[in-house]
């Protein structure tokens, strides 16, 4: 890997890419036009985007390659058609979000894989019993926690994300008409923070947040190895289950032969480590869950939408530590 | 040490799971980080969440003071029994 690929744009300099002000503008568009007449445009900005971004057009190449040499899928590795490929993946999956916003993705479409039992527990929390997190993966559809408030039945379910939008995100939320569902920003490791996740949890609230982006300024990080290459992952999800001392579950949502599957899976019956071992318990779990996306990719080969450059192994400078401290 | 001193070094030696400390190891004036009992701030933040639980206080997230609060058993326990006082007054 050369230094060009290393000094890439961070993930989050992209501005989430359709995120917001797409999300806005085309929520108001599919509502004034409808998804035909929306999806043409879509391709075209998302044509636009694989002819000028020839950086995102080198990562998804490199994420193919490492694939088929890793799966030993030699199908699988990259040629321009399949890299373009990738990205009009996306563009069909930005229109499935957009369904999925306004509800028009309903829980009987969907396909659920849960041979772990993760709904059922989830259904009991409206009982009383305490919420768990999941852990979701930008791999698929991510946006489909909209669908899984629907499928928990009232159980709400705050979603942890990194962008600052938040507060409009929550007002297009309920503007849907969507109450259980929650975005709640979250930047470090505090006490304010960790004490109201804690008493949400209590109260039978589940929490998401997503596995597989390191937050630009959070050097809690760890290295490990995804497809065969060493890949950075946030530490942040690991640590705040085990200061939660939750049970941790895999959430991915993939679209199979035209149809979306969710599969949940228990990852982690209780978060907790060894005293002095805990960075080495977080390793094992992330690379277990490096693992677990691996196969995954497998099952959806194309729709892996991290499109900035994800294998840099370059450690950060290391920060002082006490700053994340109270 | 007094009795609150007592329940916190304990608090201190169940949350992290301190298996070979007791609570007479954990003198009122021993610095909880670094060189003394060695602690980071992730036990910290581990910590700060035992200790609102178990005595119902807030504690102010990354202000200078909570900070300071933190640094050993003695300063905690005088702490907690500042919120006490503030709480049922």
């Amino acid at each position: 890997m050369n230094e060009q690929i290393a000094q890439e744009r961070h993930w989050s300099a992209y501005k989430e890419r359709g995120s917001l002000f797409l999300m806005r503008l085309t929520a108001f568009s599919v509502r004034v036009f409808g998804r035909r007449l929306l999806a043409p445009v879509l391709y075209l900005i998302v044509l636009y985007f694989f002819v000028s971004a020839r950086s995102a057009r080198r990562n998804i190449g490199q994420y193919q390659t490492y694939l088929a040499a890793w799966s030993d899928h030699a199908a699988l590795r990259p040629t321009p058609g399949s890299v373009f490929e990738q990205f009009m993946a996306f563009a069909d999956n930005l229109l499935d979000r957009l369904d999925v916003w306004r509800g028009r993705l309903r829980f009987e479409q969907v396909q659920l894989i849960d041979p772990t039992g993760v709904r059922a527990r989830l259904l009991r929390s409206q009982h009383g019993a305490r919420g768990e997190m999941l852990v979701v993966t930008h791999l698929g559809n991510p946006d489909v926690c909209r669908a899984m408030a629907e499928l928990s039945e009232r159980v709400p379910l705050n979603v942890l994300v990194h962008n600052r939008h938040v507060a409009q995100f929550n007002r297009l939320l309920g503007e849907a008409g969507d109450r259980s569902m929650r975005l709640i920003q979250v930047s470090e490791l505090d006490t304010a923070m960790m004490m109201d996740l804690s008493q949400r949890m209590e109260r039978g609230e589940w929490l998401a947040i997503a596995g597989d982006r390191v937050p630009l300024h959070d050097a809690r990080r760890v290295t490990v190895d995804f497809l065969g290459h060493p890949a950075a992952f946030p530490q942040g999800p690991w640590l705040m289950a085990g200061l939660l001392r939750c049970p941790v579950n895999l959430l991915c949502c993939l679209k199979v032969e035209g149809h979306y599957r969710i599969y949940l899976d228990t990852f982690l019956a209780s978060a907790r480590w060894e005293r002095g071992q805990r960075d080495e318990a977080i390793r094992g779990w992330v690379q277990r869950y490096a693992d677990h996306l691996s196969a995954q990719c497998l099952i959806a080969p194309r729709q892996w939408f991290n499109f900035y450059a994800y294998w840099q192994p370059v450690e950060p400078p290391a920060k002082k530590e006490a700053t994340h401290a109270h | 040490m007094n009795a609150l001193q007592q329940e916190i070094a304990q608090l201190i030696i169940d949350t992290l799971n301190l298996e070979d400390v007791t609570v007479a190891d954990i003198s009122p004036d021993l610095p909880l980080f670094g060189e003394g009992l060695g602690l980071d701030s992730v036990d910290a933040l581990e910590l700060a969440l035992a200790l609102q639980k178990r005595y119902d206080i807030r504690i102010a997230s990354d202000s200078k003071d909570a900070r300071q609060h933190f640094t050993t058993v003695a300063s905690l326990a005088s702490f907690v029994q500042a919120q006490r006082d503030a709480c049922a007054n």
